[in-house]
């Protein structure tokens, strides 16, 4: 079952990051991914976005023009893609810089205030792993096992950090079960 | 079995060709292409290789003609206004009949264009590379993988022929990350008999050169049309569900994978469509276009991400006004996505079956 996912912000919030370790630990699970990453000549601060679409079979386009799930890092990113959710679609947004993200009726909305709940746990650059984590507990594509791996893999080697995004990411699949 | 990881484009293309036995880069930077020479810059030097970030375009190019004409496997890479600084090294490569791969990841055009991918380089990759009237084969991965299988095999063809290999992917396919499945280390016998490095001194048989005189050049000339005619062989195209099809589409590259996607929707709805993919745009697959059954098939679908259509004019070359070709694609740096193409082929089919 073909699932297309975005992720969308401003370079800086993890957007790359987290539709890469999606990816990844899709293929860890024995599914397909492909990850295509679009952003300006900007770094930090510019608009960021990926796509990342998940099969069982090999992908064949991975230029989706409407996808299954929409994750809005702020309010640009959300103006500029939430036209582009399927209806019926889930949209994951940052309440923190969203002012209304309940515009469309006909869409799922979990609405986090990702910047807050990161600061709380002690680093705001976890955001993008509750992000992660909200994707797990709500859209059942990836499991909490398989991403927990990837995120060993990425910082196995500093344990403390490790610890903490082990932290966001069971955060996230909480406040998706919240949800 | 080969080993499986999850690469981007750019870097797939960059360890498959140190895997062909590339030993020598030389670039100067460019998006969306970047990846290729920070791969090489310190996967060559493990290898026992060589990479060089250049003082410009032009500079890279003649080093990678230096390091050709020693028989070294040489490489460089850039994008469309990159390509078109090293046109006069690539002419001159031709010329002194040097084997090396080029490879463009192309963006929007013309001038410095836009940064996002665009497929707006085929007139400049398979009609004129350079001045002077030379071609080299061109091949259009669609995927990592394929640009893998490509880059495996692109030394090979270059060092046959001794002349340049040039393969064209757009920006996007540059960037994507999806699985692919690495060949071996290819073992190389020594370096080509002509090559400078097998030579003794001044005991030379002929020059390495990108000059002659004229009765020398006219030979040179003749010979390298010879060669172009036989690359007739060498053509690579895939045929996807053509065996009924009523609709044909052409695609290479990143618009064949969104053409493919159309093909499977519109297939699923009892549509009886196809896609012919040239995977070298140079031989471009002409018998194959040419032979298809033009009492069954009511239209070609010309699908490109640049506007207008470059490859028409090959196209319409075949088809002999036997159908009617048509055309879609999306420029300047906007992608193609399913629907917009999914709702260009429906159009066509509806326009055409109103007409007929």
């Amino acid at each position: 079952m073909k699932k297309s996912f975005v992720f969308s912000g401003s370079g800086g919030q993890g957007i790359m990051s987290a539709g890469i370790t999606l990816a990844n630990t899709a293929i860890e699970m024995g599914l397909h991914a492909t990850y295509l990453p679009e952003y300006g000549p900007e770094q930090r601060g510019g608009s960021a976005k990926c796509t990342v679409v998940v099969d069982d079979g090999a992908v064949v386009s991975p230029l989706p023009k409407q996808c299954d799930t929409l994750i809005c890092m702020n309010e640009l990113a959300y103006a500029k893609f939430i036209g582009d959710l399927k209806p019926g679609g889930m949209l994951v947004a940052n309440a923190n810089r969203i002012a209304n993200p309940y515009e469309r009726s006909d869409i799922k909305v979990i609405a986090v205030p990702v910047d807050d709940v990161a600061l709380a746990l002690g680093d705001p650059r976890t955001a993008n792993i509750i992000l992660l984590g909200i994707l797990a507990g709500a859209t059942g594509v990836i499991s909490r096992m398989f991403l927990a791996e990837a995120l060993k893999r990425k910082f196995g080697k500093k344990l403390a950090v490790l610890e903490m995004n082990i932290k966001a990411l069971d955060k996230g699949i909480e406040l998706a079960e919240d949800k | 079995m080969g080993e499986k990881r999850f690469m981007k484009g750019n870097e797939a293309i960059a360890e498959a060709a140190v895997r062909a036995g590339c030993r020598f880069f030389a670039g100067y930077p460019i998006t969306p292409q970047n990846e290729i020479p920070e791969y090489l810059s310190w996967r060559l030097p493990e290898v026992g290789g060589v990479f060089v970030q250049g003082e410009s375009e032009i500079s890279s190019v003649n080093m990678v003609y230096g390091a050709a004409a020693m028989g070294t496997r040489a490489m460089t890479s850039s994008s469309g206004p990159g390509i078109s600084l090293k046109a006069e090294g690539i002419s001159y490569l031709a010329a002194a009949m040097l084997p090396a791969v080029i490879v463009n990841i192309s963006r929007g055009g013309p001038g410095l264009g836009s940064i996002q991918p665009a497929q707006s380089d085929y007139l400049q990759a398979t009609k004129a590379l350079g001045h002077g009237g030379f071609h080299a084969m061109v091949f259009a991965p669609y995927s990592a993988q394929e640009a893998v299988d490509v880059l495996y095999e692109a030394w090979d063809y270059a060092e046959r022929d001794r002349n340049p290999v040039f393969v064209l992917m757009d920006g996007c396919l540059g960037n994507i990350m999806e699985e692919v499945e690495l060949p071996p280390m290819k073992e190389l016998d020594e370096p080509p008999e002509w090559s400078l490095s097998r030579r003794n001194g001044r005991d030379w048989q002929g020059n390495i050169t990108p000059i002659y005189t004229e009765p020398i050049l006219e030979g040179l000339n003749a010979m390298a049309g010879e060669m172009y005619k036989s690359w007739e062989d060498d053509v690579k195209v895939e045929e996807y569900m053509l065996d009924d099809a009523e609709y044909v589409i052409v695609a290479y590259g990143i618009a064949a994978r969104v053409s493919k996607e159309a093909v499977d929707t519109l297939r699923a709805r009892g549509v009886k469509i196809g896609l012919l993919r040239p995977i070298t745009l140079f031989p471009f697959p002409k018998s194959n276009l040419r032979n298809l059954d033009y009492s069954r098939v009511k239209g070609i679908i010309d699908i490109e991400m640049t506007l207008p259509a470059q490859m028409r004019e090959d196209i319409e070359l075949q088809v002999m006004e036997r159908c009617p070709v048509y055309e879609y694609g999306r420029s300047g740096g906007v992608l193609l996505d399913d629907d917009g193409v999914l709702e260009a082929i429906e159009g066509f089919i509806e326009g055409g079956e109103n007409n007929g």
